[in-house]
């Protein structure tokens, strides 16, 4: 058999197939781009939650508070020390002078304070140890550090817990919404797959009469098959293209919305599917077509057994 | 050309579609196969096509033993055996050159080649000029000279029509009639099933009659026995 001239008849017979059942084709583009949309919506959440939580983990810090005689000395030990463990990405010191200002500034507004401030002789704050940990999950580690004998009876006082714990929350509902994506991934596919074999068992059941002439007069039965599984990988190509159109509108019309959430930065979404561009058609698209495939695979299969 | 050994074919305990038969069909014949209705004709036809496959017994034809035939080797056989039914089976979005044309499509044969032959069998069952008309703008005898154009163009060693003239008036059954007697004299060996005793008892030919899935008689130049 001429493979060439093979191919082209099967290409030609898909396209008929295609257009003979435009509404059916056109149903089942609808539900395999529903499907393909709530993959992509999951993504665009992923992206959200993992730029909220990097956002949160590149202002969270400890703050070690040091007594207001406490020699430079030791403040300048307790930086070196800090600065030459491997989980420390920074350690700076603010001075007693500098934290004064800091503090006037912040509460420049609350008279009460301002006037306390004044009945206290000199400067009452000592100087302060910002420390940034490369990941979050080191905090504790670095606040056990801070116990070190040469410098931990000068501090005062530790700041670590109040981003803490919006980051664990801002975790576990990405948690929570990945469990559920994936589960409507889950739910959508299984939908996905009932519908477009459905669908081809209708296109199947149409041409029946075609089927069982060109059995009788010697087709192959991938000769006989293999229209309908190249009108199910268009229908897959086809779906892609719609998700992929529908994607990117959202995301042009939601990217400025959450600029401002993002301390500015812009194109979070875009920026995101541009850089995956190859990842997310390859994969979405070759899921959607092996699973097409095998479909239409399956339901002419019925009518092939004699 | 074809052989059965011993063939029976159950559809279940209590059916009995036939029951060891044993029949041998030379190169070049014409038999016709008659009996009444549920006698084993059409089980008979399915069987030489491999549409079903016996429960006991062997069938060769043309020293190719198909009773076990793989499912992939289906379609080559049926390039070798050209088969008619009296339902003509032809698809009606096609026209006439294109229901014939569909058989070597399907086959895989270049454009060229489909160019060349179909027009030379249209030609021998007289509907060359009838090329691009589709099935409903035919009669029914010019239907069925269609399937049999159409049963031709792979060069079949065998020809099976089942009923061929069952939906056709007296005329247009002479005509078919006539058509597979000239694609006998070509030596396509013919097996004509059917339970028309005017067209049985006319050919002259050989007749095997089918009872109760049984051979009940097997004349060199029969004719249609009325069964009691």
């Amino acid at each position: 058999m001429a493979l060439p001239i093979t191919t082209w008849r099967v290409i030609v017979a898909a396209w008929k197939h295609f257009t003979r059942n435009i509404w059916l084709a056109l149903t089942t583009i609808f539900v395999l781009t529903l499907a393909l949309l709530s993959v992509n919506v999951l993504l665009g959440v992923n992206v959200v939650l993992d730029q909220s939580v990097h956002l949160l983990e590149q202002k969270i810090d400890v703050s070690v508070y040091f007594a207001a005689d406490t020699p430079d000395a030791v403040l300048e030990e307790a930086k070196f020390f800090m600065t030459s463990l491997p989980q420390v990405d920074s350690a700076e010191v603010i001075p007693a002078s500098q934290a004064l200002d800091a503090f006037k500034k912040a509460h420049a507004g609350d008279q009460k304070i301002l006037s306390a401030l004044g009945e206290v002789d000199g400067n009452p704050l000592g100087a302060t140890l910002i420390i940034k940990a490369k990941q979050t999950t080191d905090y504790p580690f670095l606040l056990q550090a801070l116990d070190n004998p040469q410098f931990g009876s000068f501090i005062e006082s530790k700041n670590y817990d109040d981003h803490a714990e919006t980051i664990a929350s801002v975790q576990e509902i990405s948690r929570s919404v990945r469990l559920f994506g994936y589960g409507l991934i889950g739910i959508f596919a299984l939908f996905s797959l009932l519908i477009v074999f459905n669908t081809i068992r209708v296109a199947i059941y149409t041409q029946r009469e075609e089927i069982g002439v060109m059995r009788l007069v010697g087709a192959s039965n991938s000769y006989v098959r293999m229209p309908f599984v190249v009108e199910g990988i268009l229908l897959a190509g086809l779906s892609l293209l719609f998700s992929a159109g529908i994607v990117m509108m959202v995301t042009a019309y939601a990217d400025p919305k959450i600029q401002p959430m993002f301390d500015g930065t812009p194109n979070i979404l875009l920026t995101y599917f541009s850089t995956h561009l190859p990842w997310i058609v390859g994969i979405e698209g070759g899921a959607l077509a092996f699973l097409v495939a095998i479909s239409s695979w399956a339901a002419v299969g019925k009518y092939l057994r004699k | 050309m074809i052989t059965l050994s011993h063939v029976s074919k159950m559809y279940s305990p209590d059916i009995h579609c036939l029951k060891d038969v044993d029949l041998n069909v030379e190169h070049g014949e014409f038999v016709s196969i008659v009996g009444q209705s549920g006698a084993g004709k059409t089980t008979l036809a399915k069987l030489l096509i491999a549409e079903e496959r016996p429960t006991r017994g062997n069938i060769t034809i043309g020293g190719w033993d198909i009773t076990k035939i793989p499912r992939r080797d289906i379609p080559f056989l049926r390039r070798q055996i050209g088969v008619v039914f009296q339902d003509f089976k032809l698809l009606p979005q096609k026209t006439v050159f294109e229901n014939v044309a569909f058989a070597l499509e399907v086959a895989g044969e270049p454009s060229r080649r489909i160019r060349d032959v179909v027009p030379q069998v249209l030609k021998i069952v007289g509907l060359e000029e009838k090329a691009v008309r589709f099935p409903r703008q035919l009669s029914g005898g010019e239907q069925q000279r269609v399937v049999i154009a159409r049963s031709l163009v792979h060069r079949p060693k065998i020809l099976l029509a089942d009923e061929p003239t069952g939906n056709l008036d007296t005329i247009n059954t002479r005509e078919i009639i006539d058509l597979l007697l000239k694609i006998n004299a070509f030596g396509t060996t013919i097996v004509l099933v059917t339970h028309n005793r005017e067209v049985v008892n006319a050919l002259r030919r050989r007749v095997i009659t089918l009872a109760d899935g049984r051979i009940a008689s097997d004349h060199a130049e029969g004719k249609y026995l009325l069964q009691t």
